[in-house]
């Protein structure tokens, strides 16, 4: 049956009306997960808060483990799906940066907004400067344009790069993703006792 | 250590698990017999030979045609920007990029209708949309569009109107050349010079 949109089953002007409540749901799930304080998500970072570790890896194993048997009964085809194509060491080199600015700034993109909605000042500083990085990226893109397009690999998955089965992958995943959770619980318990200044 | 996490582990585990043992085998979709006998006794999967010709000439950027006779019939004779893929490897991975290409109409065409139509089938069982059969086939090229045949002078004016068009598409697919209903060779003037005359001028 799906996807939907490439299948024919609806038309591909529903495009904004499914993209925009599936912003609205994902608004809603993050500020419900508690992404909206900063203090929750650069937690991560000092060890005394792994929600974003938490709700991210219980998202990705689900989605991932879903997918497949979405694909296995017939009701999506993995093989029509888009694939972000892969820019190997630009995307490095953007997700290094992209981790400075979380645990500088104390949000992600996303997390920004659903603060802004609940009237955080500083996710309101942050989105400004995001603007102006933005606007500061736009205008010197040619500068560095040649190495944004560097090291392409196409629209690969790691099942097309080491002939892998998908199912082994989102199985391994799984494994180091349930460990992570119940790792994490006990270095959230140690570093909380040190911690006095902040109530949990 | 709370119960509910314990629980949710082992059921992802054993779901994650599950995933291993997934056959990889992949129902082929196909379309319902029932459409299928629908749309074959269609006369709309059709396109004729004028038609084709028609959107050749306009340069219509929507026709994808697919030749699907063997590699050596193609080379000797084909239409113009039709590409080559034999009916035996109509349904290899390579050739399925040529099909269900968004506003894309695919016209098959072979010798005759046989081959093209099982082009069609193929293809319309494995869900490609807008594909069509030239009807026909190249013979019915050559009778209509190469060789045109002049209606009969009781025919009606659409046959002649049709039959204007194909001696213009004649012109365009052959080169052949503009007949027209003048005369065909001026006969060149040959000047015939007489010879003078001589008179008698006096006689002394």
């Amino acid at each position: 049956m799906g996807p939907l949109i490439p299948n024919g089953v609806i038309t591909g002007d529903w495009d904004f009306v499914i993209a925009l409540i599936i912003g609205i749901i994902f608004g809603f799930l993050l500020e419900s997960s508690g992404f909206s304080s900063s203090r929750n998500i650069v937690g991560v970072f000092y060890g005394y808060n792994f929600v974003v570790l938490r709700v991210f890896f219980t998202a990705v194993i689900v989605a991932m483990v879903g997918l497949l048997y979405f694909d296995y009964f017939g009701w999506l085809d993995l093989d029509k799906i888009f694939i972000l194509p892969t820019y190997l060491t630009p995307m490095i080199v953007g997700s290094v940066i992209m981790g400075f600015g979380f645990v500088l700034g104390g949000f992600c993109p996303g997390t920004s907004y659903t603060a802004i909605a609940i009237g955080k000042l500083d996710a309101l500083v942050f989105t400004v400067g995001l603007f102006i990085g933005i606007f500061i990226f736009s205008e010197t893109f040619p500068l560095f344009q040649d190495f944004y397009y560097s090291g392409y690999l196409g629209n690969v998955t790691l099942t097309d790069v080491t002939g892998i089965p998908a199912a082994w992958f989102a199985f391994a995943f799984t494994i180091i993703a349930l460990a992570s959770f119940w790792i994490t619980m006990v270095i959230e318990k140690r570093v909380r006792k040190n911690i006095t200044e902040y109530k949990f | 250590m709370n119960k509910n996490y314990i629980f949710l582990t082992i059921l992802m585990i054993l779901l994650a698990a599950g995933t291993l043992f997934l056959d990889n085998r992949k129902d082929n979709y196909q379309i319902k017999p029932e459409v299928l006998l629908y749309e074959i006794i269609q006369p709309t999967r059709y396109v004729t030979t004028d038609q084709v010709a028609k959107m050749i000439i306009d340069k219509d950027p929507t026709l994808e045609l697919i030749d699907v006779r063997s590699p050596e019939e193609f080379d000797k004779f084909s239409l113009t920007n039709a590409i080559n893929v034999p009916l035996d490897s109509i349904i290899t991975a390579g050739s399925q990029d040529y099909f269900g290409l968004p506003g894309v109409k695919v016209v098959f065409y072979s010798n005759g209708d046989i081959c093209a139509d099982q082009a069609w089938v193929l293809t319309r069982r494995m869900g490609y949309k807008d594909t069509y059969v030239m009807k026909g086939g190249l013979n019915r090229w050559i009778e209509t569009i190469i060789q045109p045949k002049e209606p009969p002078q009781e025919a009606p004016y659409t046959d002649f109107e049709l039959y204007q068009f194909r001696k213009g598409a004649q012109i365009y697919f052959t080169g052949a050349e503009i007949e027209s209903t003048q005369v065909k060779k001026k006969s060149s003037v040959k000047v015939r010079r007489r010879k003078k005359t001589v008179t008698a001028s006096g006689g002394c």
